[in-house]
């Protein structure tokens, strides 16, 4: 593991190197189309940006509405050809963001942060387990595998949301239960509404139910703090490492450039060193 | 290499710039902070202590216009500055804005930074012991960071030059300055007095229960980060016209990690909502985080953050106590 | 009813229906909407202005979607008034601090009967007495702008801003934090009972820039350290009646705890000042 964070460290420089290089206010959102508008949930929903950009699943953007805001949105896609960001609202931007039509220009700029380390994982078996709208940039990783599948063995999914209306990527999703391991459940479901084959319980109840072993896995986190605890708790029980785990971080953001200091961790930036962290990365750093 | 200036010619010097150029420096007032320094108001500066405000807000303005907007067309601002003189900072200010470079001058290419640093020259003043009881820049090696550096002998002033634009500046009024051939040594740069910080590394004592002691004492108002030369914390904020919503600008403003919006995020939840958690934050990005991300401590021991507490939270003491 | 979010959904759209309305106060903080004179036609085109009793003949008694209310309810009249304007609206702001906080007249909770039972109208039948409280203790108040008055580009602000299709976050951080950017002298060095410390910011400290300590009219806030403030004036020499009455004068309902910490904060600060 010692090569590897080493590598990632000569990384992050260059990507610093990187920001130098270019000239350009990098304050200033750029305009790209909107391809598509989804609506996913009653409270979230999916848009796709004609943006080309070379980035990693896990990594994110911020969106400008100006007079409003800005927001950091983490990227759910992984492609060449386009950006899709999955939109929970919950503040003014999303709120406002909610009202977006296919062929508007939305302001934007990034990509942002470090994403999940792919290619430093190739050769092993992935387990994802997401909550809620923590699923969005876990779906970067599942779009990475799906163009590099042979470089990874099983993946499991595990995918928790709080009713059967709250399912992100219904379109996807029966795609990837062909493909992949997948456990979806639900915390209630009082109309006993069994879309999607989901059970009724929480996702740390389908993980520890579920057979495993540390053996040549990663896992990746993304969800409620309160889920992210309870998850590690019985991945640790199962004799998981803490360097095979990688979670990541919310935190409020202006500058997604290292610089503002309001999404700072102990002295770790979430926009720059973050948002996805190795589990032993940042456990001893709790919420300051 | 060293130059000499006679005392009343520091006046010619300096009046010459403020015809010409824009001079800043302290001037006294109800309390001492750095301000354009107009021709007849040379004869006012203030030198016998250090400035209550810092110089921060030249460099880092607490109102930027970072783009104006209309409905989704954006206008960057044009920045000019035009050049600058900057004298009386002292050894803790010049370190500070150096600190300040390190952020918006490496870390990002940050243009309205730069545009208001470009045109600057940095003209120190050393003290020769601490001006004031709450300094503590002696443990935290400061480094030579100026374009000229004044030190004050009484009958005149001996100028050190310490970067090309200073060699520039003496060229340019070569009349006043006499080329003395001797060096000073780290030894009389030493700023007596101002040795109080004792630990130079406080990692391990983030749970301490002495922290309490700092905690019990603060208000959470701000004024530390506020009056500090180094804090760089900033936010964004979009403001529209009356005359036309759509259109309007993006502001940075200051920012303080003392209160609790600052790590408020949509939903309401606060991440850092103890004020200890807090009050701590702030002594560690000083004195740990910057360090290891940058290699020096942020803060640069001016004191001010103590000065200007409405109950003089003492951190220096509360970490020297510590066991 | 209309819910919150759907017209901010489509603010962009519609105009919305704003009233203004004042009930027992002194009109000061509806003047300061008016104040923004170079401002007011603009807003007067961004808005439909339904009511605004104040300076409007006609005043249209329907469904609003923002209303502003000055004052705090002191009599029955007052109290019907408010409940009817929280029916017929969708957003209700509280403007100023009497609608905010209770503000002076509010004060009148912390004396005894006998203090102020002949000045009441006895004659006039109509006003019924109502222990004066501020607005959002009879009913739900979505917003407040604080202040006395109110700052007046707030009030402008905060329109802009739901036009846009946002609620501003109200500023909860103390005074000083604006004061010190202002290049201030700390009046509590000075001597002065300053309650900038634990007071709700916003005002662009504009007391303390003309030299007056901040008395609180901004109402407490988010996190403030009562008990230090306590401590911190009685060692500037202010005695405890003192303490008590000037954190009453604007804020006294919004400090209901303020009596037993005086209690339980025995000693001064232990402050080094010099």
């Amino acid at each position: 593991m010692k090569e590897k964070e080493t590598t990632e460290k000569t990384s992050k420089k260059s990507s610093v190197k990187k920001n130098l290089a270019k000239k350009e206010n990098p304050y200033i959102p750029k305009p790209y189309k909107v391809l598509e508008y989804f609506r996913e949930t009653p409270d979230t929903f999916t848009i796709t940006l004609d943006m080309q950009i070379e980035h990693d699943p896990g990594q994110f953007v911020q969106v400008t509405l100006p007079g409003i805001g800005e927001s950091p949105i983490s990227i759910c896609s992984y492609s060449n050809k386009y950006v899709r960001l999955n939109i929970r609202e919950v503040g003014n931007v999303t709120k406002a963001l909610a009202n977006i039509k296919k062929g508007d220009t939305l302001l934007v700029r990034g990509p942002y942060g470090h994403g999940y380390p792919m290619k430093l994982l190739k050769g092993n078996n992935l387990i994802i387990i997401g909550g809620g709208c923590g699923v969005a940039p876990l779906r970067g990783i599942i779009d990475y595998v799906e163009k590099n599948r042979e470089d990874y063995k099983d993946v499991h999914l595990f995918l928790g949301y709080r009713s059967p209306k709250d399912i992100l990527f219904s379109r996807e999703i029966e795609e990837w239960r062909k493909q992949y391991n997948l456990s979806v459940t639900v915390d209630q479901n009082e109309k006993h509404d069994f879309c999607y084959d989901a059970k009724t319980g929480f996702v740390t109840e389908a993980l520890k139910a579920s057979n495993m072993n540390n053996e040549n896995k990663v896992v990746f986190i993304c969800g409620p703090p309160v889920m992210m605890k309870f998850v590690i708790e019985i991945l640790k029980q199962k004799g998981f490492n803490d360097d095979q785990i990688f979670i990541s971080a919310e935190r409020l953001m202006y500058c997604a450039l290292g610089v503002c200091c309001h999404c700072m961790i102990r002295g770790k930036f979430t926009c720059i060193d973050g948002p996805v962290f190795r589990y032993d990365e940042i456990k001893d750093l709790k919420n300051d | 290499m060293v130059y000499r200036i006679k005392r009343d010619e520091l006046n010619i010097f300096l009046e010459g710039f403020a015809r010409k150029n824009q001079l800043v420096a302290p001037l006294k007032g109800k309390l001492a902070k750095f301000e354009l320094v107009k021709e007849e108001q040379v004869k006012d500066i203030y030198l016998e202590k250090n400035t209550y405000f810092p110089a921060k807000e030249f460099f880092f303005k607490k109102n930027e216009t970072v783009f104006t907007f209309k409905d989704n067309k954006i206008q960057e601002p044009k920045l000019e500055t035009p050049k600058r003189i900057f004298f009386g900072l002292r050894r803790c200010d010049l370190n500070a804005v150096k600190h300040q470079d390190k952020v918006f001058m490496e870390q990002i290419k940050d243009p309205y930074y730069m545009a208001a640093r470009e045109n600057s020259y940095l003209l120190g003043f050393h003290c020769w012991e601490a001006p004031s009881k709450y300094c503590f820049c002696g443990t935290l090696n400061l480094a030579d960071y100026y374009d000229l550096m004044f030190y004050d002998k009484k009958d005149y002033f001996l100028v050190e030059v310490g970067s090309d634009k200073g060699k520039e500046l003496i060229k340019e009024f070569k009349t006043l300055f006499e080329d003395i051939d001797i060096t000073i040594t780290k030894e009389e740069k030493k700023i007596k007095g101002a040795d109080r910080l004792l630990k130079d590394d406080i990692k391990g004592l983030y749970d301490h229960p002495d922290w309490q002691k700092g905690v019990n004492q603060c208000l959470s108002c701000a004024a530390c980060t506020n009056l500090c030369p180094t804090c760089y914390c900033f936010e964004l904020h979009d403001e529209t016209k009356t005359s036309n919503i759509q259109e309007g600008k993006r502001v940075r403003n200051w920012s303080s990690c003392q209160v609790l919006d600052f790590s408020r995020v949509a939903g309401e939840h606060v991440f850092r909502q103890k004020r200890e958690e807090r009050f701590k934050h702030r002594i560690y990005h000083q004195l740990e985080y910057f360090k290891e991300r940058y290699g020096v401590n942020m803060c640069v021991g001016c004191g001010r953050c103590i000065q200007g507490c409405p109950t003089r939270i003492d951190f220096v003491q509360i970490i020297n106590e510590m066991k | 009813m209309v819910k919150a979010k759907t017209i901010i959904k489509n603010a962009p759209k519609i105009k919305p229906k704003v009233a203004f309305y004042g009930i027992t106060g002194c009109a000061g903080c509806l003047l300061s909407v008016l104040f923004n004179e170079d401002e007011i036609l603009d807003l007067i085109e961004l808005i439909d202005l339904k009511a605004f009793p104040f300076i409007k003949e006609v005043n249209v008694e329907e469904k609003y979607d923002y209303v502003f209310i000055e004052g705090l309810v002191a009599s029955k009249e007052d109290l019907e008034e408010v409940k009817r304007l929280r029916e017929n609206a969708t957003f209700v702001v509280s403007l100023g601090a009497c609608a905010c906080t209770g503000c002076i007249p509010a004060y009148r909770n912390f004396t005894l009967k006998e203090n102020y039972e002949h000045l009441l109208y006895k004659k006039v039948e109509d006003l019924e007495d109502v222990q004066p409280t501020p607005v959002d203790m009879h009913i739900k108040v979505d917003h407040y702008i604080p202040g006395c008055p109110p700052n007046k580009k707030e009030i402008l602000t905060f329109i802009r801003s739901v036009l846009r299709g946002k609620i501003p976050i109200p500023y909860s951080s103390p005074v000083c934090v604006e004061c010190r950017q202002n290049g201030n002298e700390c009046l509590l060095d000075v001597g002065k009972p300053c309650l900038g410390p634990i007071t709700a910011g916003g005002c662009n400290s504009v007391c303390i820039n003309g030299g007056l300590e901040c008395w609180g009219c901004r109402g407490p806030s988010k996190d403030m350290n009562l008990e230090l403030m306590i401590k911190i004036l009685r060692e500037k020499g202010f005695d405890d009646k003192f303490i008590q009455d000037r954190m009453r004068t604007f804020a006294g309902l919004k400090l209901p705890m303020l009596d037993e910490v005086i209690k339980h904060t025995k000693e001064k600060v232990g402050a080094k000042n010099e």
